[in-house]
């Protein structure tokens, strides 16, 4: 991903109000990482599952903070049950920022990923969550936008797939 | 020791902090005791500590108490470590550990009624200050004297299983209706409003 894409996603999280991160990390968007660890506005969680990445982020949201998980598109298989039962039967929105491995926009993919990627999107259709796939950083700014007010009027977590020059 | 009997001299150390509870026992055993507005009813098993954290770690000036279960915490052993590493010093972790899977008709035994030890495990996670009570006098001082320190603190309580849960009224507190008061009660102590809450 070029350097310019990663500054993008954050400070088009940062604009959209987005304070508080957790992330276990995968390739793909993994250069955000060090912008939003040296950003003084941003609290930045490591986590050891994307399962407890959503429950750390949904008590912070609970806290007044704007969460965000970051985390590879297999996390959310890890993560479905806290999806399911925090993010969506509690009602408390997140953000995914979801680096999309093994999608058609997926420009590294192979193998490894294809059998999960195929089936991400109809995860989050199962799990009741909104989704848009990102391939571009056309308008990423009013996108983040989009998905925060969203996720705070459904008062559910929705999705950023992160794909196409964002996977190269 | 029984839960219950813990419960009941928590619940006279209340003011506002705030409490999670995880699914079950000490869910239902802790809302019939208290009805206060700092109370998170986690139906869920093994989300509790989770959200615990986050709440911690924004709310830094807040005490938050987080009670849980070995069956809870052993579904979401992945809490330890990152709670090893983030020490929040604001939180204290009470897990009830009755050695068994004890629900509504239930009584399966966890790995905690074999081998497995909670608070070797929390330790080793980077959980300085774990420790074990099996009295209730040891409770009362030790357990409760977490409160007034500003120290993480992971206290398993080796506690007998007991039934009272299923004696007593299960909570009527709606899921929504419990976050919604939680929140209001947070936007009121804490004097700015949650942004997810919005207007319509």
């Amino acid at each position: 991903m070029k350097e310019e894409l990663a500054k993008g996603i954050v400070d088009s999280l940062k604009d959209a109000g987005i304070d508080f991160l957790t992330y276990l990390p995968e390739s793909r968007l993994s250069q955000i990482l060090p912008l939003m660890q040296r950003d003084p506005d941003i609290a930045v969680v490591p986590v050891a599952s994307e399962a407890e990445g959503v429950t750390i982020a949904a008590g912070a949201v609970l806290g007044g903070k704007q969460a965000a998980c970051y985390l590879e598109s297999s996390g959310l298989y890890v993560a479905s049950y806290s999806l399911l039962t925090i993010g969506r039967q509690l009602g408390v929105p997140v953000l995914l920022v979801v680096g999309f491995l093994g999608g058609f926009g997926d420009q590294r993919n192979s193998f490894l990923y294809a059998t999960v990627g195929q089936r991400t999107m109809p995860l989050l259709e199962g799990l009741g969550i909104p989704y848009v796939v990102i391939e571009t950083g056309d308008q990423l700014p009013a996108k983040v936008k989009d998905a925060v007010r969203t996720m705070n009027a459904l008062r559910s977590p929705v999705a950023l797939l992160f794909a196409g020059e964002y996977t190269v | 020791m029984i839960r219950y009997d813990c419960l009941e001299l928590l619940v006279q150390r209340m003011s506002d902090q705030l409490v999670i509870t995880s699914q079950s026992g000490q869910r239902i055993e802790w809302a019939n005791l208290s009805n206060h507005e700092g109370n998170l009813l986690v139906g869920m098993m093994g989300c509790a500590l989770g959200v615990g954290m986050g709440l911690a770690v924004a709310l830094p000036h807040r005490k938050v108490i987080v009670l849980d279960s070995d069956g809870s915490i052993l579904l979401s052993l992945f809490n330890l470590p990152t709670l090893g590493n983030l020490q929040p010093g604001n939180l204290v972790v009470f897990v009830f550990d009755n050695g068994v899977y004890s629900g509504s008709r239930i009584s399966y035994p966890t790995a905690t009624s074999g081998n497995t030890d909670l608070e070797s495990m929390a330790k080793a996670a980077g959980i300085k200050n774990a420790v074990t009570l099996t009295k209730l006098d040891d409770f009362r001082t030790k357990g409760l004297g977490a409160l007034d320190r500003h120290e993480l603190a992971f206290i398993v309580c080796k506690v007998e299983e007991s039934l009272v849960h299923r004696q007593i009224d299960r909570p009527t507190l709606d899921l929504a209706e419990n976050k919604y008061r939680f929140v209001r009660y947070l936007e009121r102590t804490e004097g700015r409003p949650i942004p997810f809450i919005g207007r319509g």
